[in-house]
């Protein structure tokens, strides 16, 4: 409930690029846990059950397009974290936080671009 | 003259259930202040409406509100540089209580400076002269003496607008410019305070702080450096 009251109330507030940058990290964390949860779920429900539900959900999270904002998730969220620790370890860089956001983007841009090339490839090939 | 069209967040809580946006039409010069938009709100159209301000002039903090979804002092910022197609939009600080309009409780603000023990503290004797101090010195807490205590920052903060014990940035720029003086005594209480669960870990790094200081303190580096000094116990 906290969430969502600091992401309405970060929504009313105009932050500009850094707050944006923390509320997709927020919302791509939640994403990466939601993820883990229906892929745990699916296990044990195959698994304890041979259920079909299992099977059901397996075939949402292996879908191009689920795969496609998971990766987005995973690589974002590990980026600005990485980048956030950085800033952390070293204040003295704090000064040049909008350019490190703009480096985060152009180190995300390439390695979602071949992600998004690879499974587009492998949707392509019926894999 | 230009005509500036001012909407502003209303709310009495003895007659109001719920905020309203006020709509006042002003006449202004390009190059007055929103404050001056606001005084001509209150002075000529509808005295009730409620604001804090002293010194008008970006010195006392008084006067720190959202304007246009931005923390800002209203005495610092010229009409010209925030109207948007004719129009201002102003509402009081989140994560305070609102007494009334544009005022705010800041009771729960200012208990957290005080929690950090915002003055000198040194027991022994100085002499017959000051305390002598390098220049140096003096320049390791330089950004953190231009605090005003306006709680642009820590209204900005969304770590407090989740949880109102945390004790927001504005009290740790405080702490800052004590702990890192070098004729003060008191860094470990101080870090004390601010090492536990509602310190300063509970900063995110989001730089909102930053964005919204009106005297330009790099108050996320000021924190991150606080941070250092309680994870290496270093302060000099």
């Amino acid at each position: 409930m906290q969430n969502l009251k600091v992401i309405a109330q970060g929504a009313r507030y105009r932050g500009g690029n850094p707050m944006w940058s923390w509320l997709l990290h927020r919302v791509t964390g939640v994403g990466m846990v939601l993820f883990v949860v229906a892929h745990i779920t699916a296990s044990f429900l195959t698994q304890r059950f041979g259920s079909g539900a299992g099977m059901a959900i397996n075939a949402v999270y292996e879908s191009p397009a689920f795969q496609l904002v998971m990766y987005f998730c995973v690589i974002y969220h590990a980026l600005n974290g990485l980048r956030v620790i950085i800033l952390d370890i070293r204040p003295s860089l704090m000064r040049f936080q909008r350019e490190t956001l703009w480096l985060q983007w152009l180190t995300f841009v390439p390695i979602y671009a071949l992600a998004v090339l690879l499974i587009l490839l492998r949707a392509a090939s019926g894999e | 003259m230009i005509k500036v069209h001012l909407k502003i967040k209303r709310f009495n809580p003895e007659k109001d259930k719920k905020p309203w946006w006020g709509e006042y039409d002003v006449e202004v010069e390009p190059t007055d202040r929103v404050l001056d938009a606001i005084h001509e709100v209150k002075w000529n159209i509808d005295g009730t409406l409620a604001l804090r301000r002293s010194c008008a002039h970006g010195v006392c903090g008084s006067d720190a509100m959202r304007i246009n979804g931005r923390n800002r002092l209203a005495c610092h910022r010229l009409i010209r540089d925030e109207i948007q197609n004719g129009q201002i939009t102003i509402e009081p600080l989140l994560g305070l209580r609102v007494i009334k309009d544009l005022i705010v409780d800041m009771e729960p603000f200012f208990a957290h400076y005080r929690s950090i023990m915002p003055y000198l503290v040194n027991d022994t004797d100085p002499g017959p002269r000051e305390r002598l101090q390098s220049p140096e010195d003096r320049a390791r807490f330089d950004d953190t003496t231009k605090c005003i205590l306006c709680a642009a920052c820590t209204t900005s903060c969304p770590s407090f607008w989740a949880r109102g014990e945390y004790v927001g940035p504005a009290a740790i720029v405080q702490a800052h410019r004590f702990i890192f003086d070098s004729r003060d005594q008191g860094a470990a209480e101080r870090l004390e305070v601010l090492g536990d669960s509602n310190g300063v870990w509970r900063c995110r790094t989001v730089f909102n702080c930053t964005e919204a200081c009106p005297r330009g303190i790099e108050v996320t580096k000021a924190i991150g450096e606080v941070k250092q000094a309680i994870a290496t116990g270093k302060v000099r």
